[in-house]
C-alpha cells in the first residue's frame, strides 16, 4: 500500500526522528573526533603541517557519493566490516555522515583555533594554566568559529542524500514507519513518484529543522 | 619568594639570546631590566616566568630549581608567579571573569564544572552575574572596581592593561613578572599602573619589570639591571646606575648615545 507522506503523521514523525537522530549523532561523534585533531594540528608546529591542513581542506569537498560507495563497500558482505551487518541500517548512515562531516568541522575549527592570538595562549599559561587549561581557554576564544564548524557539519550531514541513499537504502517498513528513510531521501522518493507538492512540504520541514537546530546551538554558544 | 637566575643562558638553534645572566629578586623588591629593543629583555622575563627553560645555568625559586621538579610541582611554583605582557590579551568575557580566571583554574575540576553550571543557571534564569571580594580587591588596586561587570572588549587599551594587571595579581602571586606593561599607555594609565606596582611591592610581592622607559625605571625600582645583546652589563640602585654607571655602554645608553643602525649593529 503506498504511503501518503502528509496524511500519515506516524510516517512523517518517524522520518523526522530518524533524520535528526542520525545527523545529530553523526555530528556529535564527528565533533568528538574533529576538535582534538583541530587542537593537535592548530597547537603543534611540525613538518608537514601544511600538507595535513591541505588534506583536511580537501576532505571538506569530498564527493558524498564517493563516500557512500566507500562506506557501502566497507560495510557490505564482501567488505572488511561486513560481519558487523550494518549495511542498510541507520548506523551505516551515521558512519557515512560522520565521514562527510568530520573534515568540515575539523577544517573550520582548525581555522578558528589558529586565529586565536598566541598572546592569548601566553596569557592563559601566564595565569597558571596547564596545557588543558590553555586548550580550554583557546576553545572559548575560538568558540564562535568552532560552533560555525559544527553547524556547517550538521548542515552537510542532514542535507545529505547520495551517500545515505547508498548505505541506507531509503527503506520504510510496511507499517509506514521509517527504517532508513530520512527527510532528504523521502524528498527524492516523492519527486520520483511525481509528488512535487509533498516533496516541497518535506523540504520546508527540513529547513525548519535546520533553523531550529542552528538557533539552539547558537543560543548555547552565547550568541 | 626569593627568585634567582644563576648564570642562566638561553639560545635557539645554537643562536645565543641570553648569556650568563645572574639576577635575584627578593620579596618586596622591584628590579627593573632596561635595555634597547632586541637586547633579550622579554626572553629574560620568559625564563623568570618559567615559560622557557634555560639552555644553561639555573633558575631558583626559594632555592628550588623548578626545571628539576616533576611537572605538577613545577606548576605549583609557576602559580606563585604572575605575568603581565605588553599586550593586555584579555579573554572574551567580562572584566570580573578575566580577573577571576587565574583563581578559577586553580580550583579542582568538580568545583569548576559546578561553577560553570551555576553560571549557566544564573545567566538563563536570574540573568544577573555576580562578583566576589577578591576580584573587587584586585580591581580596586587598578582603579576599576566599578567596572567589573563590563565586557572586556569594551575597555580602552589602558583599562585593558590595568585589568590584565589585576588578573595577574588576583591569585596573589609572590613574584610579578611585567614585560613592558606600560609601553602602549598614556601618562594617566601609566601612573595608575606604577602606583599599583608600588602597592604590590608594599604587600611584599617581588616585581621583575622590563621597560625601555628609563624615567619609569628610576621612579619605581629598587635596583636596575642593564641588558645589552643578551648580557647583563650592570646592576645596582637606580641612582647609581643612572648617575654613576660603571660600564661605558650603560653610560652611553643613559645618555641616549647607544643606538642601533638600520642593520641592528651597535654604533
Amino acid at each position: 500500500m503506498p504511503i501518503d507522506a502528509l496524511s500519515d503523521p506516524t510516517y512523517l514523525r518517524s522520518v523526522i526522528r530518524l533524520s535528526l537522530t542520525v545527523s545529530l549523532l553523526a555530528v556529535l561523534l564527528s565533533t568528538a573526533v574533529s576538535l582534538p585533531i583541530a587542537f593537535a594540528v592548530g597547537f603543534a608546529d611540525f613538518r608537514g603541517k601544511r600538507f595535513v591542513t591541505a588534506v583536511i581542506n580537501t576532505g571538506m569537498g569530498f564527493p558524498s557519493v564517493v563516500v557512500g560507495l566507500l562506506v557501502w563497500y566497507a560495510l557490505s558482505n564482501r567488505g572488511p566490516l561486513g560481519t558487523l551487518n550494518l549495511i542498510y541500517t541507520p548506523e551505516a548512515m551515521i558512519i557515512s555522515q560522520l565521514v562527510l562531516a568530520t573534515p568540515v568541522i575539523t577544517g573550520v575549527a582548525l581555522s578558528a583555533v589558529e586565529s586565536v592570538d598566541d598572546a592569548v595562549r601566553d596569557a592563559a599559561y601566564g595565569i597558571g594554566g596547564t596545557r588543558a587549561d590553555v586548550a580550554l581557554i583557546t576553545l572559548k576564544e575560538a568558540r564562535y568559529g568552532v560552533i560555525t564548524g559544527i553547524l556547517a557539519g550538521f548542515g552537510r550531514a542532514i542535507s545529505e542524500v547520495g551517500s545515505v541513499l547508498i548505505v541506507g537504502g531509503n527503506i520504510a517498513y510496511a507499517d509506514g514507519t521509517s527504517k532508513t528513510r530520512t527527510l532528504t531521501t523521502a524528498i527524492q522518493f516523492e519527486v520520483r513518484k511525481g509528488e512535487f507538492e509533498t516533496a516541497l512540504i518535506l523540504g520546508a520541514v527540513l529547513l525548519v529543522l535546520v533553523l531550529l537546530v542552528n538557533g539552539v546551538v547558537l543560543r548555547l554558544g552565547g550568541r | 619568594m626569593n627568585f634567582e637566575l644563576e648564570r642562566a643562558s638561553y639560545g635557539v638553534d645554537g643562536t645565543p639570546i641570553l648569556t650568563d645572566i645572574s639576577l635575584a629578586v627578593g620579596a618586596g623588591e622591584v628590579v627593573t631590566v632596561i635595555g634597547p629593543s632586541g637586547a633579550g629583555k622579554s626572553t629574560l622575563l620568559r625564563l623568570a616566568a618559567l615559560f622557557e627553560r634555560p639552555t644553561d645555568g639555573a633558575v631558583r625559586c626559594d632555592g628550588t630549581e623548578p626545571w628539576s621538579l616533576p611537572r605538577g610541582d613545577r606548576l605549583a611554583l609557576r602559580r606563585r608567579i604572575g605575568v603581565v605582557f605588553q599586550q593586555a590579551s584579555l579573554f572574551e568575557t567580562s572584566v570580573a571573569r578575566n580577573v577571576d580566571a587565574g583563581r578559577r583554574i586553580r580550583r579542582p575540576w568538580s568545583s569548576r564544572l559546578r561553577g560553570f553550571a551555576e553560571r549557566l543557571t544564573a545567566r538563563w534564569i536570574h540573568g544577573s552575574p555576580t562578583v566576589d571580594d577578591r576580584t573587587l580587591e584586585a580591581l580596586e588596586l587598578v582603579g576599576l572596581r566599578d567596572e567589573w561587570d563590563r565586557d572586556a572588549a569594551s575597555l580602552s587599551g589602558g583599562e585593558a592593561q590595568r585589568v590584565s594587571f589585576a588578573r595577574a595579581l588576583a591569585p596573589r602571586p609572590e613574584l610579578l613578572v611585567l614585560d613592558e606593561p606600560t609601553s602602549d599607555l598614556d601618562p594617566r594609565n601609566t601612573a595608575i599602573l606604577e602606583r599599583a606596582i608600588g602597592r604590590a611591592r608594599d604587600r611584599d610581592h617581588g616585581v621583575l619589570l622590563a621597560t625601555h622607559d628609563m624615567h619609569q625605571a628610576e621612579r619605581i625600582s629598587d635596583r636596575v639591571a642593564f641588558l645589552l645583546d643578551g648580557e647583563l652589563v650592570e646592576i645596582g640602585p637606580p641612582e647609581r646606575v643612572f648617575e654613576e654607571p660603571r660600564d661605558e655602554r650603560t653610560a652611553r645608553f643613559v645618555r641616549g648615545d647607544l643606538l642601533y643602525d638600520e642593520n641592528e649593529l651597535l654604533v
